[in-house]
C-alpha cells in the first residue's frame, strides 16, 4: 500500500528546543493509525507537522506522494483534514453554522454557499448523530455534544484523511468510547484516520496500525498484536505489566502490575 | 545598602540640575550655609527633594499593598486608577471652591482615591480572585471614565485648565515648600498601617482560603490595605500631582533581592521608591536640559518597559 | 462511501436550507436576513440622526427646506451651515465611526477577545502621540494625518515586541497595551505642557477626539480611507471567521493565519489613524460598535459592514448630543463616548470574567 501521508526525515522544534529529530514514517492508506507515547514525547507535534500546521526545521512531509509544500493550503485542506486538541467555539455559534465552516477549503469569493456545501453538512451531522442539535448553540452542548460537533465539522471537509489531536481528552469514558466507536465507524467508510491517543488500551482495541513514539522518535510501530508487548510498555513507560487479550475484542491490553511491597 | 543608595540619591538629587553642583557644595550648603549663590541653589532644592523622598515612599509601598491584596504583580496606583480618582477629586475641587492649601488636598483627594480603588477592585475580580488582566483593564476602564470626567472639567474652565496641564503630569517642581510637612503626617500614618498589615498581607498571598483557614480575617486585611492605599495616594497626588508607576516597578525590584516577605518588602520598598524618583527627578533635570521634564512622564517611561518585563515573567498564569 | 445510521434518530424533517443569492453557476452568496434586516434599520437610524443634526438648535435649517437645500446651493445661514459648519461635520461623523468601527471589528477578531480593541491597545494613544509630534513639535514637517499613521504604527510594533508572542496571547497584549498606552499619554501630556496656552487648548480638545470644525478636505480623506480600506476588510472576513476558531484548526482549514492575521492588523492600524488624523482618538468606539453589532445581527461571525453602520450611528448619535448640549460649552464627542464606553467597558468585564474568558 503506497502511503497517502508520509514524513522524511523531520526535524521539528520549538523555538530552540527540538522535540522530533530525524523522523520518518509512512500512514498506511486507508489504515486507522493510533499515535501513542508518554507525556513530551513528541506525538501531538508529529501529528501538527504531519497536517502542515507547523514547519518541520528539516525534512519533509509528503502527501500523495509529492511534497506538502508544494501544494496550496487549501489544496491540502481538500484531501486532509486535521481537529486540533482544544479548538475554539466562537461566541453564539449554532451547530449548524459551526459545521458549515469546515466546507471553506471547497469555497471560493464568489461560491461562498452552494447546495453542495448543504449536502455536506447534513451528511456530517447524520454521521454523528447531531442532526437534533442543529439548531442549537454550541457554547451550551455537553463536553461529549461538542466534541462530536466538532468531529461534523471535520467531516464536513470530505477529505479522506482525518488527523485527531487527542479527540478524547476531558470527556467521561462513556463519551469517549462514543467518539472511538464514531473515528471506526469512519474507518470502515473508507477514510484514513491518523490519531494520537492517550490510552493504551483503547489505542490497541481500534487500531489497525500502532505507532509508539518516545523521545522525538520512533519506537514500534506495526499491528497493536505484535507491537504492545509488556516489554515495550516498560521501555516506553517505565511500568512494569502484564499483557492480556482483551476479553471483549482480543486486542491486547494492557493491566498494570502492583508494586511490590515490603 | 539600601540605606546607602537613598542617600546618594538625595545627594545627587541635591547636587545635579541646571547649574551642577560639586558634591562638596553641597555638603557645605547643608552643613554651613552662608548665602552664596551656591548655597541658593542646593536649598533650592532641598523641597523637591524631601517631595521626592515622601512621595517615592508613598507610591512604592502603596504599590507593595495593592499587588499584596489583590495577589496581583500588577498593581501599582497609577495602573489601577487610584491617582487619578485622586486627581479628579481635587480638580473638582478646585474648579468650584477654588485653591486650598496642600492639606486641604489631601483630604479632598481621600475619597476620590478611595472610591476608585473600591470600584476598581470590584470591577477587576472575578469569581476566580482578580487576575492580572482583570484588573488592569479595571484600572484602565475607571482611569479612562474619570480622566473623561476631569477634561470635560477642565475644558470648560480654562483658568483650571490652566494650571491643571502643568500639576496632571505629576512633578517635584513648582510645589509650595509647606507641601511636604502637610502631607508628611498622611504619608507617616499611611506607611504604619501597612507595616501593621504586612504579616497578614503574607498570610493572604497563600489564598483566602488558605488564609481564612489559617485564621487570618481576610476581610479586615483588605479593608485596612485599602485604607492604608488610599491615604498614601491621596497624599502622593495632593502633593505632586499623578505620578505611575513607581507602585509597579520598585516592588518588583526589591522582590528580587528580599523575596516575597511583606515586612522586608515594605521596608525596602519604602527607601528604594525614592531613590526610583530621586533618580527619575533628576534624569528629568538632566536630560533636556535647560528645559526640565517632569518625572511623571521620565516614570512613565521608565515603569512601562518594567511592565513588560513583569508580564512576559508571568508565563501562563495570564 | 457508505452511510451510516448513528445511534440517535435523524430528525424527522429537512430542516431550512439558509437562503441564498444565486447567479447563475458562477456566484452563490449566503445571505443572512437577520443581519440584512439589522443593517437597514441602522441605515435608517443614522439618516434620522444626521437630519435631526441638521436641523435642530438655533443654526438648524427648517425641516421643510433641507431637502431643496442639499440638493441647490443655498446661499446665506442655510448655505453656511450645510456647506461649512453641520455638513461636513456630520459627513466626517458617519465615516469616521464607520472607520472606528471596522477598525475594532478586526482587532476583536484577531485577538479573539472583546476587550482586543484598538483603543485598549494603545492604538489611539499612540497615533495621537504621533498627531501631536508632527501638528506642535515639528511643525510643517510632515502632515498630520502621516504623523497620527507612524505613532500608530510605532504604537503596534511596541506592542507585538512586548508580548513576544505577537497578538496571539489576548491577555498579555492586553496589558502591554496599557503599558504603551501610558507612555503615549505621558508624552502626549508632556507636549501638551510645553505648548503655548491657546495651542494647548485646541491640542487638548484635538486629543479627546473631537469633531468640532472638521471641515471637506477631511471628510475626502477619511472617506478615502474607507473606500480604500473596507474592501479589504471584507475579503479578508471569511478568513477571520476561521480564525476565531483557533489558529490551527484556522491553518488546518487553509485560511492562513499568519499572514491573514498581519494583513487584518494593518488594514484596522490604517483605519484607525485616518480616523485619529482626522479627528483625534475618539475613545471607546472601537470597542464598542462591534459588540452592539454583535448583538443585534446575532451572528457569530465578524460582521465588518454591520459593525461599520453600528460605528457610524454611536458616533452621529454622540456628536449630536454634543453638539446639542445644554451645558455652555460644546465639549468633545470623545469625552462623551469615553464616558458611556468606559461604563459599558466595565459591564462587559464583569461579564467576561463570569464567563471566564479573562
Amino acid at each position: 500500500m503506497s502511503p497517502i501521508l508520509a514524513a522524511r526525515g523531520l526535524r521539528l522544534a520549538y523555538d530552540s528546543r527540538v522535540v522530533v529529530e530525524n523522523l520518518s514514517i509512512d500512514i498506511p492508506d486507508g489504515g486507522f493509525t493510533v499515535i501513542v507515547g508518554p507525556n513530551a514525547c513528541g506525538k501531538s507535534t508529529l501529528l501538527k507537522a504531519l497536517a502542515r500546521t507547523i514547519t518541520p526545521s528539516a525534512g519533509e512531509v509528503l502527501l500523495g506522494g509529492s511534497p506538502m509544500l508544494s501544494y496550496r493550503s487549501k489544496q491540502v485542506a481538500r484531501r486532509l483534514a486535521m481537529l486540533p486538541q482544544s479548538p475554539i467555539s466562537p461566541d453564539a455559534i449554532t451547530v449548524r453554522d459551526l459545521i458549515g465552516r469546515g466546507r471553506y477549503p471547497h469555497q471560493s469569493l464568489l461560491r461562498q454557499w452552494t447546495a453542495a456545501d448543504e449536502t455536506a453538512v447534513d451528511e456530517a451531522m447524520a454521521a454523528t448523530a447531531v442532526g437534533e442539535l442543529a439548531d442549537r448553540l454550541v457554547a451550551e452542548l455537553s463536553g461529549g455534544q461538542r466534541q462530536r460537533v466538532w468531529i461534523a465539522m471535520v467531516l464536513a471537509q470530505q477529505t479522506e484523511l482525518l488527523l485527531l489531536d487527542e479527540p478524547t481528552t476531558f470527556l467521561d469514558i462513556a463519551h469517549q468510547y462514543d467518539v472511538l466507536e464514531l473515528c471506526a465507524r469512519l474507518h470502515e467508510s473508507g477514510r484514513t484516520l491518523v490519531v494520537v491517543l492517550h490510552d493504551l488500551n483503547q489505542a490497541a482495541r481500534y487500531a489497525t496500525n500502532l505507532v509508539v513514539m518516545k523521545d522525538g522518535g520512533i519506537l514500534a510501530q506495526g499491528s497493536p498484536t505484535d507491537v504492545l508487548t509488556a516489554d515495550l510498555v516498560e521501555a516506553v513507560f517505565g511500568l512494569p505489566s502484564l499483557v492480556i487479550p482483551d476479553p471483549e475484542t482480543g486486542t491486547p491490553m494492557v493491566v498494570p502490575r502492583r508494586p511490590r511491597v515490603r | 545598602m539600601a540605606l546607602v543608595l537613598l542617600l546618594l540619591a538625595v545627594l545627587l538629587s541635591l547636587a545635579v540640575g541646571n547649574k551642577a553642583i560639586p558634591l562638596e557644595g553641597v555638603w557645605l550648603a547643608l552643613t554651613d550655609p552662608a548665602g552664596s549663590y551656591t548655597d541658593t541653589v542646593v536649598a533650592s532644592r532641598i523641597p523637591r527633594t524631601i517631595l521626592g523622598v515622601l512621595a517615592g515612599a508613598a507610591l512604592a509601598v502603596s504599590g507593595v499593598v495593592m499587588q499584596g491584596l489583590t495577589r496581583n504583580p500588577l498593581g501599582d496606583p497609577g495602573l489601577l486608577g487610584v491617582n487619578v480618582g485622586a486627581a479628579a477629586a481635587i480638580v473638582t475641587a478646585v474648579a468650584f471652591f477654588g485653591v486650598g492649601s496642600a492639606a486641604t488636598s489631601v483630604w479632598i483627594a481621600l475619597p476620590g482615591a478611595f472610591a476608585a480603588v473600591v470600584v476598581v477592585y470590584a470591577l477587576g475580580t472575578g469569581p476566580r480572585g482578580a487576575s492580572p488582566v482583570r484588573l488592569v483593564l479595571a484600572g484602565a476602564v475607571v482611569s479612562a471614565v474619570i480622566a473623561a470626567y476631569i477634561q470635560a472639567i477642565a475644558l470648560s474652565r480654562p483658568d483650571v485648565f490652566d494650571s491643571y496641564r502643568y500639576w496632571v503630569i505629576g512633578s517635584l517642581a513648582g510645589r509650595d515648600p509647606g507641601t511636604a510637612g502637610e502631607v508628611a503626617p498622611f504619608i507617616v500614618v499611611g506607611l504604619l498601617v501597612s507595616i501593621a498589615i504586612a504579616p497578614a498581607l503574607n498570610t493572604l498571598a497563600l489564598g483566602d482560603d488558605t488564609a481564612t483557614a489559617l485564621g487570618a480575617n481576610t476581610a479586615r486585611t483588605r479593608i485596612l490595605g485599602a485604607v492604608a492605599t488610599t491615604l498614601l495616594c491621596a497624599a502622593s497626588t495632593a502633593a505632586v500631582g499623578p505620578i505611575g508607576f513607581v507602585g509597579l516597578a520598585v516592588p518588583h525590584i526589591v522582590r528580587g533581592i528580599t523575596g516575597a516577605d511583606h515586612r522586608w518588602l515594605i521596608a525596602y520598598s519604602a527607601v528604594l521608591g525614592p531613590v526610583l524618583l530621586l533618580v527619575a527627578d533628576v534624569v528629568g533635570r538632566v536630560l533636556l536640559s535647560p528645559q526640565e521634564l517632569m518625572v511623571g512622564v521620565v516614570t512613565a517611561f521608565i515603569g512601562a518597559p518594567i511592565l513588560l518585563i513583569a508580564v512576559r515573567r508571568m508565563r501562563g498564569s495570564a | 462511501m457508505s452511510r451510516r445510521q448513528g445511534p440517535a434518530a435523524r430528525p424527522a424533517r429537512r430542516p431550512a436550507a439558509r437562503p441564498v443569492l444565486r447567479l447563475g453557476e458562477a456566484v452563490s452568496l449566503p445571505i443572512d436576513r437577520r443581519a440584512l434586516t439589522v443593517g437597514m434599520l441602522v441605515v435608517v437610524a443614522i439618516l434620522l440622526a444626521g437630519f435631526l443634526t441638521l436641523t435642530l438648535g438655533s443654526l438648524g435649517i427648517a425641516p421643510a427646506q433641507l431637502l431643496p437645500a442639499l440638493f441647490s446651493d443655498p446661499g446665506g445661514t442655510e448655505g453656511f451651515v450645510l456647506s461649512r459648519l453641520r455638513g461636513p461635520r456630520l459627513t466626517v461623523a458617519i465615516a469616521t465611526g464607520a472607520a472606528l468601527g471596522v477598525s475594532g471589528a478586526l482587532f476583536q477578531t484577531v485577538t479573539r477577545n472583546p476587550l482586543g480593541s484598538p483603543d485598549v491597545i494603545g492604538l489611539g494613544v499612540g497615533a495621537s502621540a504621533g498627531a501631536a509630534t508632527v501638528g506642535l513639535l515639528y511643525p510643517g514637517v510632515l502632515p498630520v494625518p502621516a504623523g497620527a499613521l507612524i505613532g500608530a504604527a510605532v504604537a503596534i510594533v511596541l506592542v507585538w515586541l512586548g508580548t513576544g508572542r505577537g497578538f496571539s496571547s489576548p491577555a498579555r497584549f492586553i496589558i502591554v497595551g496599557i503599558g504603551v498606552s501610558a507612555m503615549g499619554s505621558a508624552y502626549t501630556q508632556f507636549v501638551i505642557a510645553r505648548a503655548g496656552r491657546e495651542q494647548a487648548l485646541v491640542l487638548s480638545a484635538y486629543l479627546n477626539g473631537t469633531l468640532a470644525s472638521r471641515g471637506w478636505d477631511d471628510a475626502v480623506l477619511i472617506w478615502g480611507a474607507l473606500a480604500a480600506l473596507v474592501p479589504i476588510a471584507l475579503l479578508l472576513g471569511r478568513r477571520l471567521h476561521l480564525i476565531e476558531m483557533g489558529d490551527e484548526m484556522a491553518d488546518a482549514l487553509g485560511a492562513r493565519s499568519g499572514r491573514t492575521r498581519i494583513a487584518s492588523i494593518a488594514v484596522a492600524v490604517c483605519l484607525s489613524a485616518a480616523a485619529v488624523s482626522v479627528a483625534g482618538p475618539i475613545a471607546f468606539v472601537a470597542l464598542t460598535a462591534p459588540q452592539i453589532a454583535k448583538r443585534l445581527g446575532r451572528s457569530p461571525g465578524t460582521g465588518i459592514l454591520l459593525s461599520a453602520l453600528t460605528g457610524a450611528l454611536i458616533l452621529v448619535a454622540a456628536d449630536l448630543l454634543v453638539q446639542q448640549s445644554l451645558m455652555g460649552v460644546q465639549l468633545p464627542v470623545g469625552i462623551l463616548t469615553a464616558v458611556v464606553g468606559g461604563v459599558y467597558l466595565g459591564y462587559l468585564l464583569i461579564r467576561e470574567s463570569r464567563k471566564g474568558t479573562l
